[in-house]
C-alpha cells in the first residue's frame, strides 16, 4: 500500500485506462483536518488530508477528494464518475449536539409523561462524569433541557405493554399541541409514546397529522429508532435526532447533490456509531445513529485490518490530544454496546462498545500540592495553546511536551516537520512543575509519562478482564498521533506481548480507512418477553417480520441477496437478575431443539461473562429483545501490498531516555519510509514517520510487515 | 462516652472499637512502612489501589446480577488497613461505610484467639450493633497475609432480598423488636483457609425465602473479597510490601492534612439540627426528635445524638448505622477531593451516642427499618449541621459546600404484592423516589429530581419497566412544582407518580417512611419542603373517565371517588382495578429567605413550570402579570408587604447598626462582628445588632408561629396522621424584615439553639 511509494502520474495512466467504476472513496472529517482514502480496483490506497472546513462542512469534503484525485492525476468530475461508492463519516452532528447549535425542538408525549426527558432518570445530573466531577456532589447539575419544557405537551393516548390500546389517540388535543409548538417556531417535533414500539399507531398517526399542518418541519418517532422498553431513553434519542435532524438532512443530501452533479451515479452512505454505513436517505432521517461516529470508524478499521491479518482478538487503543479510547475486537468482531452518553443524556443505539478517559498527548501534567503527588489530566492544552512546546503560549507542561524532553520526539520532524517544537519551553514547562516536588524536568516527565501510560493499561484492563477477557489472547493496536511513543509500555503493562502499529502512515487517516471499509448495516429490533422454554413457532414469526423490512431496506440500498447477510440474536436474561447476553442464533428455521439449545448457550455465555457459578438457572431465562443485523457486504478489491524498498540503516542518533535504565542512552533513529518489509529493529530504536513516531524500548523489537504496518514484539 | 469501654461490645450496646485493639498475640500485623513515597509511585499505586476496589464492586455486580446492587447501588466494596481503618471506598451508597471498618476491629478483637484470623479466611456478618447498618445489609471482611502477617484488609456489603423474619424482605411495621425482623449473625467464619464452609453456609441460607439468590449474592461477595486479595498481592508482589503500605498511610495521612486544613478555616463551636419522625408502628400517632449536634473544637470534630427520643417500635437504627450516615456527609461535603478516603477524617471525629435512643438503639430494638427511616433522616440532619459549620468558614470554596435539606430525607417505602399480568405471584417495592432532589446550596438552586448527595449516582427505573414486570398502568409520574423548600436558592424538586392495577385483580400494599406529617426543615430562612404523601383514590374509575372523555386524568381530581391518605406504617392495604394509588416523595429544602430570590429566578422557575404563579407570590413575593411578565413594582411592593408583615407584631424601638468592618459570615444572613469587649451577631443585610454572640440569636429575632401546613402548599395537616402538635417557627431580624431562619417544633418548645459559636480569632 502506502501512497509513499506510488508514483502518481505511472497510476493515473493505468487508472485512466482500465479502471471504470472503481474507485471506493472513504471521507471521514474531523476538528482539525478532513481525511481521504481512496481505494482503487488494485487494492493501492491513495490518501490525502486537507485542513476542516467548519462553516461549511462540504467544501471540506470535496477539497479532500480533490486532493486525492490529484494524487491519482484525475480531475474531481474523473473521479467522481469512477466512483463505486462514497462512503463518509462525520461529526457534524455530534458536534452540533455537543455546542448545542441545534434546532428549536418541541416534543409530544403521553399525557402525564411530558417529564421523563426533564427528570433524566435523576442520573442525569452525573451520567458519563469522570471521577473527579463525580465525587463532587455539590457541583452536579442536569444539562440546559434539550427540550424545555416549555416546547413538551402531553397527548391523551395509552397503549399498555402488550400493545394494547386502552385510549385511542385524541386527536382534537394533538392537533392543539401540535399548533402550539408550530406557534412557538418550532423546526422539528419529535413523537415518543409510552409503548410507541409495542403499537406504533398512534405515533404514526401524529407524524401524519404533522405532516398535514406543517410539511416542512421534520419529525422523528420513538418507535422508528428504538424497539425496546425505556421512554426515558427512547425521548433522549428522539429529542437528540430532531435537534440535529434538520442541520444533518440538509447536508448529507447537499453532498450527495454535489457529487451527483460531479457524475457520481450511486448513493451516498454514512459511517453510523454501529461501525456500518447507511444511505444519505437514511441518515436523514435518523441522524442520531451517527452521534459517536468518529471514533466508531477507528474501530471499524482495526476490524478490517485484523481480518486482513487474520487476527481473532485485537484491543484497539487510540491515543488522541485530549483521550484516550479502547475498543475490542473479539473473534473477529468488534464489540458492541447498547447504551451511549452524550452530554450527560443516556439513549440507546447500536454502536460499537468504546471506552474512554481523558488521557492523550495533551493532558497537562501538574502537582496536587496538598498531597504532594504528581498529576497527568483529566485536564487538557487542546490545540490552543497545545503543550508549551508548540509555542502558542502554552505555559503547563503536556505528554506531549514530555515525549519530547526524553527525547522520543525530533522537535524537527513533529507531524513531518510541519509543526517545530520548542525543547527550551517544554523544559522550562516540566521543570516549574517538578520543582515543587524537588524533581527535575527530566524526571517529572519521565513519571508523568509513566503515570499516564499506567492509566491507559487500566483502562484497557477494564475493558477485557472485567468483561470476561484474557488480554493475554489479544493482540494491541496502536493508533491517533500519540500512540506511536507510548504503545509498547502500556501494552506491557497489561501483560500483553504483539503490537501493531497500523498501516504506518496511514495510520493518520485511520478513521477515513474505517470508513472506506465499512459495510452496510442495518439493525432491526423488536421488544417481546418470554420465558423458557421458548415457542419456536413464535420466533420463527418474529424473526421473519423483522428480517423482511431489512432486507427491503438492504435492497433499496441497490444489494443483491448473495452479498446479504442476516444475523440474528436476541437479548436473555435470568429473571430477577439484571445482566442481559446477546446469544445468537442460526439463520433459517427454528426447531424446538434449537430453543433448547438457546437455553445452554445462554447459560455457557452467562458464566463466561459474568464468573463460574454466576448463572442463576432456578430463577428461570427470559428473551427480552430481539435483533436483526442485516448486513451489506460491499465487495472490493483486496490491499495490495507495499512494494518493498530498500534498507537504509539508522539515520541518526540522539539521546533517549530509556525508563528501564532510569537515564538517557545514544539511540539511533531510523526513518520509516526507508525500511525495508520485514527487516528488524532491535530496541532501543526510535522509528521516525511523518504523522506518528514508534518508540521501540529496550529487547523489544519490531518491523514493518507487507502492507506497511508495524508490528512490535515486546520482552516481559 | 460515659458508660465504660466494657459494655460497648456489640452485644446490647454497639460495639465501639478503643483506641488500641485488644488482639491475640499470636495474630502478627504487617505495620511496616516506607515513610516517604516518590511521587510517581504513589500515583501509580494510588490509582491501582482505587481500581482494585473498582474492580472488587464491579465483579459483585456481575455475578449478584441483583437490581439491588446494579440499581439501588445497595452495596460497597472497601479497602482497608491491617486494623480495619480505611483506605478505598466504592462509589456507591456512602451510608454502609461504617459497618465494615467496625466490623474488622471487632473481628480482630473477637476472633483472633477462636477460631483465629488465617490467611484465605473470610468472615460474615450482618449484626446491626457490629458492623452492619441493618440486617439485610450483609458485610463480608477478609484479611490479606504477606509473610505471615496481617497486611490489609478488603470487605464489602451487599444488600439481600430477604433473610427470613415475620416479614418478606424482613422489614414489618409492626414489629416491636428484633424477633420479629431478620435475625442477627456476629462474624463467622464464612469461608476458611479458601474453602467456603458448606455447614455455615447453610445455617446461613436456610433462614431465608429466597436461599438461592442469598446464595449466589453470597458467592458474589466472595468472588469480590477474592479478586480484591489477588490484585493487591500482585501489586505488594510488585512494589513490595512496605511501598504498598507507605502509599495506604500516605493516603490516609493526606485526606487527614486536606480534612484539618479545612478545619483550620472553621472557628470553634457547636451547632445543632433537629428532624421529627412520626409513628413508631401502625397504630401509634406520635412524633419523636432525633437530634444531632456538631462541636468543632480545635482540630476535633464531636458528633452527639443528645436529646435524641428513647428508641421506640420501628423507628431505630444501630449506632454503627448513625456513623455511616453522618459519615457519608463528611465524605461528600469535605472529603470531594480526596475520593472519599474518610480515614483522614474519621481520627478527628468523636462520635457520642446515648444508647437506648432511636439513634443508638440497644439489643434487641426492632432497626430493619434503619435505612430508610433514622438513618436517612440523620443524612439529612448531618448535612445541615455539617452546613451550618461550613457557613463559618473563611473558605469561600467550601462555603460552596453549604446545603439545605436533602430531598425523600426518609424514603418512602411502597410494597406491594399480588399476581402479575402472567398470573404469577409477584413482591416488588417502588425505587422510583431514589429520584429524589438536591437540596439549595449557599450559591445555586437544588437540582430538581435530582437523587441524593450520598449516591452519587441515583437512579431511578423507567415506568415501562415497570410497567413491563408488574400488573401497574401509570397514569402519570412528573416532577411537583413548588415541592422544593422556597428560598433565596430554592430545594430540588421531587416528583409524584399515580397509578392504578392493570390486568390483575387486586394489590396489595404495605408502607413506611416518615415526613409524612412533619416536613424535614430549611436552611437560614429557606423553607421545608413538600413532605411524603401516601393516597389511595378508592372508585375513582379511571377507566370510564377515559372511556366518557377520551382523556388520561391529570389529576385526582378528575376523577370521582373518596380519598384516603395512607399512613405512614401501614400494613395489608389492598387496592383493586378501579383504584388510584398516588405516591408523593418529599422535595429538597430551600436556603435563605426566600424574598431575597432574584425575581428573574421565579419567572424561571413560573416558565419552567417548577413554579407556580400562587406560590411565587405568597413565598417569594413575586407578581407577575397576565402574560406571565414579571411586573417589577408590584413584586417590590409585595415584597416590602411582606417583610412589613414579619415585623407586624414586634416591639418598635430604634435598632443599633454595627460597624461591620472585619466581621465574618457565619451563616446566610448572620455576621459575626468583633467589639472589643463581646463579640455579637448582627443582621448580614442591615447591620442590625441581634445578640450576644454567646446567647442563642433566635430569641432576640421577631419570631411567629406558624401553622407547619403553611411551609409548604403541599404539607397536609399533621393530624391527619398524629395527634402531637407541631408548629413552623420563624426568625426575623427586628431591623430589616430578613428571615434568618426557621424552624419546626413542638408548640412552646424552647427554639433551638442552632449556632453556638466559640472562641473565635479574627482577622
Amino acid at each position: 500500500m502506502s501512497t509513499r511509494k506510488v508514483k502518481p502520474a505511472a497510476n493515473a495512466a493505468t487508472n485512466k485506462a482500465n479502471d471504470k467504476n472503481k474507485y471506493f472513496c472513504g471521507i471521514d472529517i474531523g476538528g482539525t483536518f478532513t481525511d481521504c482514502v481512496v481505494r482503487d480496483q488494485a487494492g493501492r490506497l491513495t490518501i490525502a488530508k486537507v485542513l476542516s472546513t467548519p462553516e461549511e462542512s462540504s467544501k471540506g469534503f470535496f477539497a479532500a477528494l480533490e486532493a486525492a484525485a490529484a494524487k491519482l492525476g484525475l480531475t474531481l468530475q474523473d473521479l467522481m464518475s469512477n466512483t463505486q461508492l462514497l462512503l463518509h463519516g462525520t461529526t457534524l452532528g455530534t458536534n452540533a449536539l455537543l455546542e448545542r447549535k441545534g434546532a428549536k425542538t418541541g416534543l409530544l408525549t403521553t399525557r402525564g409523561h411530558a417529564d421523563a426527558i426533564i427528570m433524566m432518570r435523576s442520573v442525569g445530573r452525573s451520567a458519563g462524569l469522570p471521577l473527579d466531577k463525580l465525587h463532587h456532589v455539590s457541583r452536579h447539575q442536569k444539562p440546559v433541557p434539550l427540550v424545555p419544557r416549555s416546547l413538551i405537551r402531553e397527548v391523551s393516548e395509552r397503549i399498555d405493554f402488550s400493545g394494547e390500546v386502552l385510549l385511542p389517540l385524541n386527536e382534537g388535543e394533538a392537533r392543539t399541541a401540535i399548533r402550539e409548538l408550530l406557534d412557538q417556531g418550532v423546526q422539528a417535533i419529535g413523537i415518543c409514546f409510552l409503548w410507541g414500539f409495542a403499537n406504533p399507531a398512534h405515533e404514526i398517526r401524529v407524524r401524519e397529522m404533522i405532516e398535514e399542518m406543517a410539511p416542512g418541519v421534520y419529525v422523528t418517532c420513538g418507535h422508528e429508532l428504538i424497539s425496546k422498553p425505556g421512554e426515558y431513553e427512547r425521548a433522549a434519542a428522539v429529542a437528540i435526532n430532531c435537534f440535529i435532524g434538520p442541520l444533518m438532512s440538509r447536508y448529507v443530501i447537499r453532498i450527495e447533490e454535489q457529487a451527483r452533479a460531479l457524475g457520481y451515479r450511486r448513493p451516498l452512505v454514512i459511517m453510523q456509531s454501529s461501525g456500518g454505513v447507511a444511505s444519505a436517505a437514511e441518515v436523514a432521517r435518523k441522524p442520531v445513529f451517527t452521534i459517536g461516529s468518529g471514533p466508531a470508524g477507528g474501530l471499524t478499521a482495526t476490524g478490517f485490518l485484523a481480518s486482513l491479518l487474520k487476527q481473532k482478538n485485537v484491543i484497539a487503543s487510540d491515543v488522541g490530544g485530549t483521550s484516550f479510547d479502547v475498543g475490542l475486537v473479539s473473534d473477529g468482531v468488534p464489540l458492541s454496546g447498547t447504551e451511549t452518553t452524550v452530554n450527560q443524556y443516556t439513549f440507546s443505539a447500536p454502536h460499537l462498545d468504546l471506552i474512554s478517559i481523558g488521557s492523550g498527548g495533551g493532558s497537562i501534567i501538574w502537582v496536587d500540592e496538598k498531597t504532594e503527588s504528581l498529576k497527568v489530566g483529566p485536564e487538557s492544552a487542546g490545540a490552543n495553546p497545545g503543550p508549551a512546546c508548540y509555542g502558542r503560549g502554552g505555559t503547563r507542561p503536556a505528554v506531549t511536551d514530555a515525549d519530547l524532553i526524553l527525547g522520543y520526539y525530533n522537535p524537527d520532524y513533529f507531524l513531518g516537520g510541519k509543526l517545530q517544537l520548542d525543547k527550551t519551553a517544554a523544559t522550562s514547562a516540566m521543570d516549574r512543575v517538578g520543582r515543587v516536588l524537588g524533581m527535575s524536568a527530566v524526571e517529572t516527565a519521565a513519571g508523568a509519562v509513566q503515570i499516564v501510560e499506567f492509566q491507559m493499561a487500566e483502562l484497557m484492563r477494564q475493558m477485557t478482564v472485567e468483561r470476561g477477557f484474557d488480554p493475554r489472547d489479544f493482540v494491541v493496536y496502536g493508533y491517533g498521533g500519540a500512540a506511536g511513543a507510548h504503545v509498547a509500555e502500556y501494552t506491557r503493562e497489561l501483560g500483553c506481548h504483539q503490537v501493531v502499529v497500523p498501516l504506518g502512515a496511514t495510520a493518520s487517516t485511520w478513521s477515513a480507512l474505517g470508513v472506506q471499509a465499512a459495510d452496510l448495516l442495518h439493525v432491526y429490533e423488536t421488544s417481546r418477553l418470554f420465558m423458557a422454554p421458548f415457542p419456536s413457532k413464535e420466533f420463527n414469526q418474529i424473526f421473519e417480520e423483522l428480517e423482511r423490512p431489512a432486507r427491503l431496506q438492504l435492497h433499496k440500498d441497490g444489494l443483491k441477496d448473495s452479498d446479504i447477510a442476516i444475523e440474528r440474536a436476541v437479548e436473555m436474561k435470568f429473571k430477577l437478575q439484571i445482566h442481559t447476553v446477546e446469544i445468537p442464533l442460526r439463520y433459517g428455521k427454528l426447531s424446538d431443539q434449537h430453543m433448547k439449545e438457546l437455553e445452554t448457550a445462554f447459560i455457557e455465555k452467562y458464566e463466561r461473562t459474568h464468573g463460574r457459578g454466576s448463572a442463576f438457572t432456578a430463577a428461570g431465562i427470559e428473551v427480552g429483545l430481539f435483533r436483526v443485523r442485516a448486513r451489506g457486504r460491499i465487495r472490493r478489491p483486496s490491499l495490495q501490498k507495499r512494494t518493498s524498498v530498500k534498507s537504509a540503516g539508522a539515520i541518526d542518533r540522539r539521546e533517549v531516555y530509556w525508563r528501564r535504565f532510569k537515564a538517557f542512552r545514544t539511540t539511533p533513529i531510523y526513518d520509516g519510509a526507508q525500511l525495508k518489509t520485514n527487516a528488524v529493529v532491535k530496541g532501543p530504536a526510535i522509528v521516525q514517520l511523518p504523522e506518528t513516531t514508534i518508540v521501540i524500548p529496550p529487547r523489544d523489537e519490531g518491523h514493518f510487515d507487507g502492507y506497511g504496518n508495524f508490528l512490535l514484539t515486546l520482552s516481559d | 462516652m460515659t458508660s465504660s469501654s466494657a459494655q460497648w461490645d456489640g452485644r446490647t450496646y454497639p460495639y465501639v472499637a478503643p483506641k488500641k485493639l485488644s488482639i491475640d498475640r499470636g495474630l502478627k500485623l504487617h505495620t511496616a512502612a516506607k515513610a516517604s513515597i516518590d511521587p510517581v509511585t504513589y500515583e501509580v499505586v494510588r490509582h491501582a489501589m482505587w481500581n482494585v476496589n473498582v474492580e472488587h464492586g464491579n465483579t459483585i455486580m456481575k455475578i449478584s446480577g441483583s437490581p439491588i446492587c446494579a440499581y439501588g447501588h445497595d452495596f460497597n466494596p472497601c479497602l482497608l488497613d491491617e486494623n480495619g481503618d480505611f483506605v478505598f471506598f466504592g462509589p456507591f451508597l456512602q451510608y454502609l461505610g461504617s459497618a465494615t471498618t467496625s466490623a474488622i476491629k471487632w473481628t480482630l478483637e473477637n476472633r483472633s484467639s477462636n477460631p483465629g484470623i488465617e490467611d484465605g479466611d473470610i468472615f460474615l456478618t450482618n449484626d446491626p450493633w457490629i458492623g452492619a447498618t441493618h440486617q439485610s445489609d450483609v458485610t463480608l471482611i477478609a484479611p490479606l497475609f504477606w509473610e505471615g502477617k496481617l497486611f490489609c484488609w478488603v470487605g464489602n456489603t451487599l444488600h439481600q432480598w430477604d433473610l427470613g423474619g415475620t416479614s418478606p424482605g424482613g422489614f414489618n411495621p409492626q414489629a416491636p423488636d428484633i424477633f420479629w425482623e431478620a435475625g442477627c449473625i456476629p462474624p463467622v467464619k464464612i469461608v476458611e483457609k479458601g474453602r467456603l464452609r458448606r455447614d455455615i453456609e447453610e445455617e446461613y441460607i436456610r433462614r431465608s425465602r429466597m436461599p438461592q439468590l442469598v446464595a449466589l449474592d453470597l458467592r458474589a461477595e466472595i468472588a469480590g473479597c477474592n479478586v480484591a486479595r489477588e490484585r493487591m498481592l500482585s501489586l505488594i508482589k510488585r512494589y513490595g510490601p512496605e511501598t504498598i503500605k507507605g502509599v495506604i498511610r500516605k493516603l490516609q495521612n493526606d485526606s487527614e492534612k486536606a480534612f484539618l486544613a479545612r478545619l483550620k478555616t472553621i472557628p470553634d463551636g457547636t451547632w445543632r439540627e433537629v428532624g421529627w419522625i412520626e409513628m413508631a408502628n401502625t397504630q401509634d400517632r406520635h412524633i419523636y426528635c432525633n437530634a444531632l449536634t456538631l462541636t468543632k473544637k480545635g482540630n476535633k470534630l464531636i458528633f452527639s445524638n443528645e436529646g435524641t427520643d428513647p428508641q421506640s417500635g420501628t423507628l431505630n437504627c444501630t449506632m454503627v448505622a448513625w456513623k455511616g450516615a453522618i459519615a457519608s456527609m463528611i465524605c461528600a461535603q469535605m472529603l470531594f477531593d480526596q475520593m472519599f478516603v474518610v480515614e483522614g477524617a474519621y481520627r478527628h471525629c468523636e462520635f457520642n451516642a446515648t444508647p437506648g435512643t432511636l439513634t443508638c438503639a440497644s439489643y434487641p430494638a426492632a432497626v430493619s427499618a434503619a435505612p430508610a427511616l433514622t438513618l436517612l433522616q440523620t443524612i439529612a440532619l448531618a448535612g445541615l449541621v455539617i452546613s451550618k459549620m461550613l457557613a463559618c468558614s473563611s473558605d469561600p470554596e467550601l462555603r460552596k459546600e453549604v446545603q439545605s435539606c436533602m430531598g425523600a430525607a426518609m424514603y418512602p417505602v411502597a410494597a406491594f404484592n399480588g399476581i402479575d399480568q402472567r398470573k404469577s405471584p409477584f413482591a416488588s417495592f417502588l425505587l422510583d423516589p431514589v429520584g429524589a432532589a438536591l437540596a439549595g446550596l449557599s450559591w445555586r438552586d437544588g437540582v430538581d429530581t435530582g437523587g441524593w448527595p450520598w449516591d452519587l449516582q441515583s437512579t431511578m427505573p423507567n415506568v415501562e419497566e415497570h410497567e413491563r414486570f408488574y400488573p401497574i398502568l401509570y397514569l402519570w409520574r412528573r416532577e411537583l412544582k413548588n415541592a422544593g423548600g422556597a428560598g433565596k436558592f430554592r430545594g430540588g424538586n421531587s416528583a409524584e407518580l399515580a397509578f392504578i392495577p392493570h390486568k390483575t385483580d387486586r394489590l396489595t400494599f404495605f408502607t413506611a417512611t416518615g415526613h409524612a406529617a412533619v416536613p424535614p426543615p430549611g436552611l437560614f430562612g429557606g423553607s421545608p419542603p413538600s413532605t411524603n404523601r401516601y393516597t389511595i383514590k378508592r372508585d375513582a374509575r379511571v377507566r370510564s373517565y377515559m372511556s366518557e372523555t377520551g382523556k388520561m386524568p391529570d389529576t385526582l381530581e378528575d376523577l370521582p371517588g373518596k380519598t384516603e391518605y395512607l399512613a405512614p406504617k401501614s400494613f395489608d392495604i389492598p387496592a383493586l382495578p378501579d383504584d388510584v394509588f398516588v405516591l408523593a416523595w418529599a422535595g429538597a429544602g430551600g436556603y435563605g429567605d426566600p424574598l431575597e430570590r432574584d425575581p428573574e429566578s421565579v419567572r424561571r422557575d413560573l416558565v419552567n413550570g417548577s413554579v407556580t404563579a400562587d406560590w411565587a407570590k405568597q413565598a417569594y413575593g413575586v407578581v407577575f402579570d397576565r402574560t406571565g411578565k414579571l411586573d417589577k413594582a408590584a413584586t417590590d411592593r409585595t415584597r416590602d408587604q411582606l417583610r412589613a408583615g414579619r415585623l407586624a407584631n414586634a416591639p418598635k424601638k430604634e435598632h443599633f447598626k454595627a460597624n461591620v468592618d472585619g466581621a465574618r459570615q457565619v451563616a446566610e444572613g448572620l455576621l459575626l462582628v468583633g467589639s472589643g469587649s463581646e463579640d455579637f451577631l448582627a443582621c448580614a443585610k442591615c447591620h442590625t445588632r441581634i445578640s450576644s454572640a454567646r446567647d442563642n440569636y433566635k430569641l432576640h429575632c421577631v419570631t411567629e408561629s406558624h401553622p407547619v401546613t403553611a411551609a409548604n402548599p403541599h404539607i397536609l395537616d399533621p393530624n391527619n396522621y398524629i395527634d402531637d402538635s407541631v408548629v413552623f417557627q420563624t426568625y426575623v431580624c427586628p431591623g430589616c424584615g430578613l428571615l434568618i431562619q426557621t424552624e419546626i417544633l413542638r408548640p412552646g418548645g424552647v427554639p433551638l439553639w442552632d449556632l453556638q459559636l466559640g472562641e473565635v480569632k479574627r482577622k
